[in-house]
This record gives structure tokens, C-alpha cells and sequence, in this order.
């Protein structure tokens, strides 16, 4: 799978998207190394951990998840990944997952990446989006708002910090075939 | 009139040569293409070929305005922007004045007007009440129009205002379908070049205003032979599978 497409950011800087290719096992583990620990709170694996990063390249099915990446400068800068079930009651629904690199956050990448990846799950048939937001994820937060996602639940002293602390878990959904263009 | 509806071909030469065969036997007399030519599979220049040739009522659609205009294609999701970057590779330069030519919106006149997306926009979709209704709204103040054909979603679709000013879609039947003169509507034939209705076989409808009828008809073709030159090319293979879904 060798497409790509280029975005702009806010500030004129240009990134590459792309799928996710097995060849990009040392690019990603970077890139996820990048992270601060705050960051990596927020995810749901330790992708600090090569197997993680091993066991996601060699099980790549487009079909199933679709990983989608910003490279700039010869390294991954942002990474998106749109989750899909092909049956069930949940089947026109997809999950959304974003990570951007702390130099490229604030420049417009997460919104970037969301926007691609709802255009994305139009074409796959999907007809809802769900994203999952620590309420401490500020940037995550304000990127899927920017991207036509709005809060429908709230779920209050759900999720911890790193300290310990209790905190807001936020449910956002974008109904895909509403955002009018 | 009695007219042939027929939308987003998506350069599906297959899907397209099954749906003429069909119409050749159904006494139109003439044929509206909603637009959407090329894109998403791999016969461009055949499926533009046949359309010139049957001098069929062409408008343009989002994807043969990104063809002549890559900027266009910008907004375009990863797959569908690979698809049209190949295209624009394939389409031959005579093609491309063809394109140019082609009108967004055509008006006939007691009849009908058609577009690609809205009468407004390639680029929208009527999917949502809220669209439905507001696309409504504006033909109802065109006393001489009852009818607005759109394509884009790759649905087919029969939304109706009434009297009352009530929007509503009613549920497709493969029977002629008879419309009320009290009545406007936006018509959806579906997509001939990649159904997303569930319906694999390629979509279309016919339309008489003499019986103010709308009949929703679909042609079995070739899947496999479309499927075969999408990967040939070297397309997203997705765009292959989802032709046999009908997705």
C-alpha cells in the first residue's frame, strides 16, 4: 500500500499521510519513544514495548483497523487509527484513536489527521465516529471538536491520572454524512 | 419524456455497458448522467468514450471537477485522492475538454432539473433530513419544477415535500413508482459505477413526466472484470472488494 497524500499545516509546514506499512516497525517505535509520560498516560498500550509496536505491524488488516500516518522530515510526526466491525450492532460505527508528536502538537496535525480519517469511514460506509478523551487531554479534546465532534457523554471520576487522580472520561461523536461541506 | 437516469459511473466501464445494454431496451429518449465520470476505478477513458458517443445529457460531479483541478482533490480521503491522481495520469488529453464543457446543473424546463451533489454544490450531500429539506425548500419556489435528480451519495433515494410542507423520504420499489402533481421531489437514481446501497448490481432509474413515474432498476455486470482491472492498475485493493458488497 503505497498511496499517499500530502496536508498542510498552520503554519505552512507540509507532512506526508499515509497507511501504516510493516516497514515502519522502527519509524513508529520512535515516534511512540517520543512521548512524554503524561502522553503516554492517556494510551491503552505500552507502546514503549516492541513487542506492542511488533505485534501491530506484522497484524496489519485495513479491514479491520486502519492506521494512518504523518511523516515529515523522514520520521513519524502523528499517528491515527480508525477501529471497524464488519458485523454486529456496532457495525456502522467506528472507534478513533489519535497520537501527534509534542513538536507538532498546536500546529493543527490532530485536526488534520481527524478530518482525513472521517472522510476516510464515509468512504468505508461508516456512518458514526467515536472518540474516547481523557478530560486532561486538552489537545486531543479541542482537535476532535475542531473536526466536527461534539460531547455526548460525560463520564465523571471514571478514568486516573498518573498521580492517582480522578478525572472525566469524554465521549465524542461526529455523525459523518451531516458534516455539511 | 421518457429519460434514462443514470450517476456516478466512477470510470467502471463494465457496470456502465450493462446499464446501456439495459437502457437500450427501455424506449427512453435520452439519457441524464448526474456526474461523477471518472474516479474510484479503472476505465476512465472508455466509460467518457461510450458517454461522448451516446451524446447523453452530462453534468459534472465533484470528481471530474478534481480531475481537471487537483487542488479539488485535496479534500478528497486518501483512497479516493489515489484514485483520482492514477486517473489524471490515464485520461486522455481529448477527454479533458470534454469535461470542461460539461454544465453542474441542467434546467428542462415543466420538467426537471438535476445536479450532481445539491443544486447548489458538487461537493454536499442530501443524506439527512435537514438536507433533503432545505434542497425542498428552494425547488418549491420553482413553480414550473416538481422534480430535482441528484447522485453523489451513491444511494438511491425518493424524498417528497407535500402540501403541508412536510419532508420525507418514501421507500424505493422496484415497480414504477407514481408521483403526485401536488407534490416535489429529489431523486436519487444510485450509482451505476459503485453501488453503496447494499446492491451490488449497477443503479439506475427511469423517469417518464408524461406518467409522472419514477422506476428504481439496477443491472447485473461483470464485477469481477472491474474488480481485476482495479488491482491490475495498482488501486487501493478496497476499492475492488467493496464492488462486490455493493458498498
Amino acid at each position: 500500500m503505497a498511496y499517499q497524500k500530502e496536508g498542510v499545516l498552520k503554519d505552512g509546514a507540509r507532512v506526508k499521510l499515509r497507511p501504516l506499512v510493516k516497514e515502519d516497525r522502527e519509524m513508529l517505535l520512535k515516534f511512540f519513544q517520543g512521548l512524554d509520560a503524561k502522553e503516554l498516560s492517556f494510551l491503552r498500550n505500552d507502546v514503549r514495548d516492541p513487542a506492542v509496536i511488533d505485534h501491530w505491524v506484522n497484524h496489519i488488516d485495513y479491514r479491520r483497523v486502519f492506521p494512518l500516518v504523518a511523516e515529515a522530515d523522514g520520521r513519524i510526526v502523528g499517528d491515527i487509527t480508525l477501529h471497524m466491525r464488519k458485523v454486529g450492532w456496532k457495525r456502522h460505527l467506528g472507534n478513533v484513536r489519535v497520537v501527534v508528536s509534542p513538536d507538532y502538537q498546536g500546529r493543527g496535525l490532530g485536526t488534520l489527521l481527524i478530518n482525513e480519517i472521517v472522510e476516510l469511514a464515509g468512504e468505508f460506509g461508516l456512518e458514526k465516529l467515536i472518540a474516547e478523551v481523557h478530560l486532561q487531554a486538552l489537545g486531543a479534546f479541542n482537535a476532535f471538536k475542531k473536526a466536527g465532534f461534539s460531547v455526548k457523554a460525560v463520564f465523571e471520576d471514571l478514568v486516573k491520572d498518573l498521580t492517582g487522580k480522578s478525572s472525566d472520561l469524554v465521549v465524542m461523536i461526529c455523525d459523518i454524512q451531516a458534516r455539511d461541506k | 419524456m421518457r429519460l434514462a437516469v443514470i450517476a456516478d459511473i466512477h470510470s467502471n466501464r463494465e457496470a456502465l455497458d450493462s446499464v446501456l445494454a439495459q437502457i437500450d431496451g427501455e424506449g427512453v429518449e435520452a439519457i441524464l448522467n448526474l456526474g461523477d465520470l471518472v474516479g474510484y476505478n479503472a476505465s476512465p477513458n472508455e466509460c467518457l468514450e461510450l458517454l461522448k458517443s451516446r451524446n447523453a445529457w452530462n453534468l459534472a460531479g465533484n470528481h471530474d471537477l478534481a480531475l481537471l483541478y487537483p487542488e479539488r482533490a485535496q479534500h478528497f480521503n486518501i483512497i479516493a485522492y489515489e484514485a483520482l491522481m492514477w486517473c489524471r495520469q490515464q485520461v486522455r488529453p481529448e477527454f479533458l475538454e470534454f469535461l470542461q464543457g460539461l454544465p453542474l446543473v441542467r434546467e428542462q424546463p415543466g420538467s426537471f432539473m438535476a445536479c450532481h451533489g445539491t443544486p447548489a454544490s458538487v461537493d454536499t450531500y442530501i443524506a439527512y433530513h435537514f438536507q433533503g429539506k432545505r434542497v425542498l425548500k428552494d425547488l418549491f419556489k420553482r413553480a414550473d419544477l416538481r422534480v430535482c435528480f441528484f447522485g453523489h451519495t451513491h444511494r438511491r433515494a425518493l424524498w417528497y415535500r407535500d402540501i403541508r410542507g412536510t419532508v420525507a423520504v418514501r421507500q424505493i420499489s422496484p415497480t414504477p413508482m407514481k408521483l403526485s402533481p401536488e407534490e416535489h421531489y429529489l431523486i436519487n437514481p444510485g450509482s451505476v459505477g459503485q453501488p453503496r446501497d447494499g446492491n451490488p448490481e449497477a443503479a439506475y432509474a427511469i423517469f417518464d413526466d408524461q406518467e409522472f413515474s419514477i422506476q428504481f432498476k439496477s443491472a447485473p455486470y461483470d464485477v469481477s472484470g472491474a474488480q481485476r482491472r482495479i488491482l491490475d492498475a495498482g488501486l487501493p485493493p478496497y476499492l475492488a472488494e467493496r464492488l462486490a458488497l455493493g458498498a
